[in-house]
Parts: C-alpha cells; structure tokens; sequence
C-alpha cells in the first residue's frame, strides 16, 4: 500500500521534486503516504456509513446529500493538511529536521506548499471515493436509499 | 370452520351501531372464535334517512379499501359482505343490498298500506272493519307517511314490517345461512321501527317455518343489544321523546315476558343513559335525520365482540337458549361527561385504544403528514436509481392523486374522523384523543405524555424502514394493500415504542 500510494502521489499527481528528497523519502520511510492514502479513503466512508446508516432523518433530500459530500470533502482537506504538515514538519527524521532548519537549504519553502498540494488532492479524491461509496451503501439503507438518486 | 355473523340493525339506531362497528373494524378490530364474514343487514323503511344514508356509504367504503389490500390483518381485517354477495357470489360492491327493501312504503300512508279504504266485501262489513282499525290506530296513525319509517309508533311497525320475513332478501338470508353461523339484532326500543322490527325478526327466526335452512337458523345463537333513551329532541310534535322512557318501559316488560321469559334470545345486551340531557334537533326520518355519532353507539358495538367472543355460551335446543337469556348491561368505571380511554373498563380500553388510536394516527398522518414526506421520503419514491425494483415504492405522487386513492380510502378516513369528532362533541362526549398537529403528533391520546419527539417523524421514519418487506408488495389489482398493510405496521410500532397502546 506504501509503495502504491506513494507512485499515486509522486507519479500520477506530481507532488515530487529530487532536489528535496529527503521530505519524499521520509514521508515513504514514517508512513506519511500510509496516513494520507487512508484519510481520503476512509473519511469519506464513514461519513457516508454515518449518513445511510445512523442518519434517521426521513426528510432527506439531494441537497443533504451534496451538503455532506462537500462537509466530507472538507473535512478531508483539513484532516489531510494537518496530517502532512505533522508527516513533515514533526517527523523524527533528523535528517529531514536539519534540512528543514538549514534556510539556505530550501527544504523549508518548499516543504510548506506540500501540506495544502496533499489536502487539495486528497479533498478531491474524496469526492470520488465518497460518490462511488454512496453508490454502494445507498443499496442497504433502508432510509436514504432515494440518495443521491 | 369459517362462521358468518349475521348483523341486523333496525331503524335509525341499528344504523348507527353498525356504522361503529365498521369502524371498529377498520381500526384493526375483528370478532373472536372463527367469525370471520360479517353481513350486515339494514331493516329501515326510511329509505332517504341520513343516519341509513351516512352507513351505507361507510359500509360501501369499507368493502372498496378492503376488496384492494391483500390478506388485511390489521386494519380492515374483517371481511363484510352482502347477503346478495353470498348468495349470487359476486364480488360486486351493491351498497344497498345492505338493506332489507320493504315493498309498498314508498309515498304510502298507513292508511293506504293497510288497504284501509277497501275493507270489507261490502259497504256495512268494511264500514266495521274501518271501526275495528280505528280501534288499534288514531286517524294520525292511518294518515301517517310510512315512508320515513313509523315515528315512535311500533303498532304501526309491526305490521309493516311483518312482511319482510315472505320476502326475497330474507328468503336469501336463509339460502346463505350455514350450521355455525350466528345472528345479532340491534335495536331501540323507544322508537317506532326498531321497538317492532325486534321482536318480529326475533319470532321469525325462532319459529318461521317457510325459511331456507330453518333448522338451521332456529337453533343458531342469536344476541341483541336494545338501546333504551339515550337522548331527547328539543322539540315535541309526532315524535314525542318525553313519552321514550314510558315507551321503554313498555316494551321491556313484553321482552321480559315472552323474549327473555321464554329463552328465545341467548344474551341481551341492554344500554342507555338515564337522567340524559343530551338534546338533538327534531327531525321526522328523511335525510333530516342524521344524529351525531354517540358513544353508546360504540358500546353497542363492544357487545357484538362480547357476543362472539362468548359463543361457546350460546347453545340452542328446539329454538330456545340451553343457558337461558344472559342479560346484560354496560357500565364504564368512571362517571363522567367527557369519558376517555382511562374512564373505561380495563377490557375496554384493552379493545377499544390500541385499534383506535392507531387508525387515528394514520389519518391523522395522512391529513396533516403526508405532504412533508410525499415526493422526499424514500417510502414516497418510486423514482430510486440503481437499486432493485422491489425498493420503489408504489406509493408515490401518482397514487396519492389517484381516483381510488381520493375516492376510497381518503373519503373512508374523512368519515371516521367525523364519527370521532361528532362523538366528542356529543352528551356524553367520547373525546379520547387531543387536536392533531404534525409538530404534536404523537401526543394525541388524553391523559398521556409521551416524550421525545412527537412529530410525525417517527411515523415516516418506520415507514422507510417497512416499505420494502416482502409481505408489503401487492400483487395486481390491490391498489391500497401497501398503503393500509404498511400503516397498520408502522402505527403499531411507533405507539409502542412510546406506550401508547395498551394490551
């Protein structure tokens, strides 16, 4: 999963730059990418668990739905932007530290764009992921199943 | 083995009492010990009368829900039919085939019907026979229009009335009546058509020797409920209800000589309400005659369940009860003038509070709920993408406005929400239930206090967890099944949950 979700965010997304390895690696060596690749797959499934299973509002309508893809969507981005940040600025890799407090370096103007670039994508990804959740799940709730459509 | 109940409801009251019994039966109520057809028949001359009007309507009503839900076990759980429905097995609905036609009243006077102008072979001889009648009835009697039924005046009844028993509908009656089969005869004593229709059709049973299956109907179980005075009108002319209770009394001692004396009857079931205040306008039969729904009326109805849930008391032998005549009265535990649940007998309240608070709530729902969850509650949805079919709803927009829908089971829930109201505002009221909002739904039994959320909610809320069941799908034809299984369910469930039925 390490190596998939690191290809996922190096490769398809783009977020790499050799010149400031040792962020990529660390973030390949601590779980940084684990962390990230399960935020905007499983905060986006419970969300919707919550919304077709626990939510006992018989009302429900598209724009509930689309209210909470978005509050999921954000959530996500947050959850996503604090992880990173967390994954990079507070890793226990002294390398990556003393990279990070050396100003010539770089590492540090660089490394604070990354936070929001994860969050942003993961926010996205989550859209998808909660839109084919909800797909699913909608088939056994016995409440909101009338949800998206 | 399935048994038929025979109901016979005379006159105005007997109307009435049926009209309660229906909707003791749509709310969910069914007779006890395999009764499981009831056929109601409407002895009244008064052929335009509004009370004979109002349930024949209702009877209508009931059978048209009931003949489109599929297996009901709930509400409308009990089968009605017509005699004619039995007898020709036709499953068409014939609302006045509820009533038992009398020839020869229509536009007639007394006097007219009796021949009373050609009797005698000659002039001197008819002349007498004039003088003998006038003996029996005043000149108001014989001028009398017999059309709006005989006023108070059961001498007059009686004779008219005797001819139902040589007629088509009756001989009917007999072709349909199997061993097993019982009969119940409503009536009321003070008034003209029921003080002489009871005792008549009583003797006919008994004893009529040129009806079909006559051993039959002789030795079936026979229960009746005479209504004494329960109300007066606020003005006397032909019909005086100051005379009521002596008329009762009159009558009474001939029951308790020759019906309860001789054993003809297994159970007599007595009610009224002595020392009543309760006034209503005058009104000489016609569509004039329509009295509010009145508690008693819903009493009497309790005495038919009593009825077939005691059968096992009513043996018959050679015509007469082997048990004697069991009389029988009502009483509730608390006198009051405005009677609720908690003013009941325990068993009442037991019969009478989960079926009609449920019912209640469903129309209730209808009325004031239905328009916040139509189209947006998934049990409103026929329109749901990529699930099964069986998880569309057919109670969609288009059935809502549908004619079957406005026409039957809307007009049926009209009609009992007026019965329920016009017995609370009747002497003495029969007010269990509070004003209905959708914020305070379920709050809608007096004396409770239910918590937590009391809006319809919960109600929609199970109705998207029901509407899927296996057993709620109807097959073709059975346009209200879903709608009256999926109720019958989802009431039950949300009054539980908030203690709201008592068992």
């Amino acid at each position: 999963m390490n190596e998939l979700f690191a290809a996922m965010y190096e490769s398809l997304f783009g977020v790499y730059n050799a010149n400031y390895l040792e962020i990529f690696t660390t973030l390949f060596d601590f779980g940084g990418y684990l962390r990230l690749g399960f935020l905007f797959i499983g905060l986006p499934l419970l969300f919707w668990l919550l919304f077709y299973y626990l939510w006992k509002y018989p009302y429900g309508r598209f724009l509930h739905w689309l209210v909470w893809l978005l509050a999921s969507a954000v959530t996500v981005l947050v959850t996503t932007w604090l992880v990173a940040d967390h994954a990079i600025f507070d890793s226990g890799n002294q390398a990556l530290a003393d990279a990070l407090g050396d100003a010539e370096s770089g590492y540090k103007a660089y490394a604070e764009g990354l936070p929001m670039r994860y969050a942003l994508i993961n926010a996205g990804l989550s859209l998808a992921v909660g839109f084919m959740a909800s797909l699913v799940m909608k088939q056994f709730s016995r409440i909101q199943m009338h949800l998206p459509f | 083995m399935a048994q038929k109940l025979y109901i016979f409801g005379i006159g105005g009251t007997g109307s009435r009492v049926i009209k309660a019994l229906t909707m003791l039966f749509a709310a969910g109520c069914r007779l006890e010990n395999g009764f499981d057809t009831v056929v109601p028949v409407i002895i009244d001359p008064d052929t335009g009368n509004g009370d004979l009007s109002r349930t024949k309507d209702i009877l209508r009503l009931y059978q048209q829900v009931r003949n489109q839900v599929d297996h009901p076990d709930d509400f409308f759980g009990q089968e009605v039919k017509t005699i004619h429905e039995l007898a020709d097995h036709s499953a068409g609905i014939n609302p006045d085939f509820f009533q038992f036609r009398l020839n020869g009243v229509d536009g007639n006077s007394f006097r007219k019907y009796i021949g009373f102008e050609e009797l005698g072979d000659n002039p001197e001889a008819g002349e007498d026979d004039r003088n003998f009648i006038r003996l029996l009835w005043s000149e108001a009697n014989l001028d009398a229009d017999i059309s709006v039924g005989f006023k108070g005046n059961p001498h007059m009844g009686s004779v008219v009335l005797n001819q139902f028993t040589s007629s088509d509908d009756f001989i009917r009656f007999g072709q349909t009546f199997s061993p097993g089969d019982a009969i119940f005869i409503i009536n009321s004593i003070f008034g003209g058509t029921g003080a002489a229709g009871f005792p008549l059709l009583l003797k006919n049973l008994r004893g009529n020797s040129e009806i079909p299956h006559r051993v039959h109907v002789k030795d079936a179980p026979i229960g009746g409920i005479t209504y004494l005075p329960y109300f007066a009108l606020n003005r006397q002319d032909e019909i005086n209800s100051e005379s009521f209770e002596e008329k009762a009394k009159i009558a009474l001692d001939y029951y308790n000589r020759t019906i309860i004396g001789q054993n003809r009857i297994n159970a007599l079931y007595l009610i009224g309400n002595r020392g009543n205040t309760n006034v209503i306008p005058y009104a000489v039969g016609g569509k004039e005659q329509k009295n509010n729904a009145h508690f008693l009326e819903l009493a009497g109805a309790l005495a038919i369940l009593d009825f077939c849930k005691n059968r096992d008391l009513h043996g018959v032998s050679g015509g007469k009860a082997v048990n004697g005549t069991r009389v029988k009265e009502y009483g509730i535990e608390n006198e009051t003038e405005t009677i609720t649940f908690g003013d009941l007998n325990l068993d009442d309240v037991k019969k009478l509070s989960g079926p009609l608070t449920k019912y209640r709530l469903f129309t209730g729902y209808l009325e004031k709920g239905l328009p916040r969850a139509l189209g947006v509650s998934r049990w409103t949805r026929s329109n749901i993408r990529l699930v099964p079919s069986s998880n569309n709803s057919v109670l969609d927009r288009s059935y809502f406005s549908s004619v079957e829908y406005n026409l039957q089971v809307k007009a049926f829930n009209a009609l009992f929400d007026e019965w329920i109201r016009e017995m609370g505002e009747n002497k003495p009221s029969f007010i269990p239930f509070r004003e209905m909002t959708a914020d305070t739904a379920l709050n809608l039994v007096r004396n409770s206090a239910p918590k937590g959320n009391l809006s319809f909610r919960a109600l929609d809320v199970w109705n998207c967890r029901l509407i899927a069941r296996d057993d709620l799908r109807a097959p073709v034809g059975m346009k209200h099944s879903t709608l009256i299984r999926l109720f019958g369910l989802s009431t039950e469930k949300v009054l539980t949950k908030k203690e709201l039925i008592i068992r």
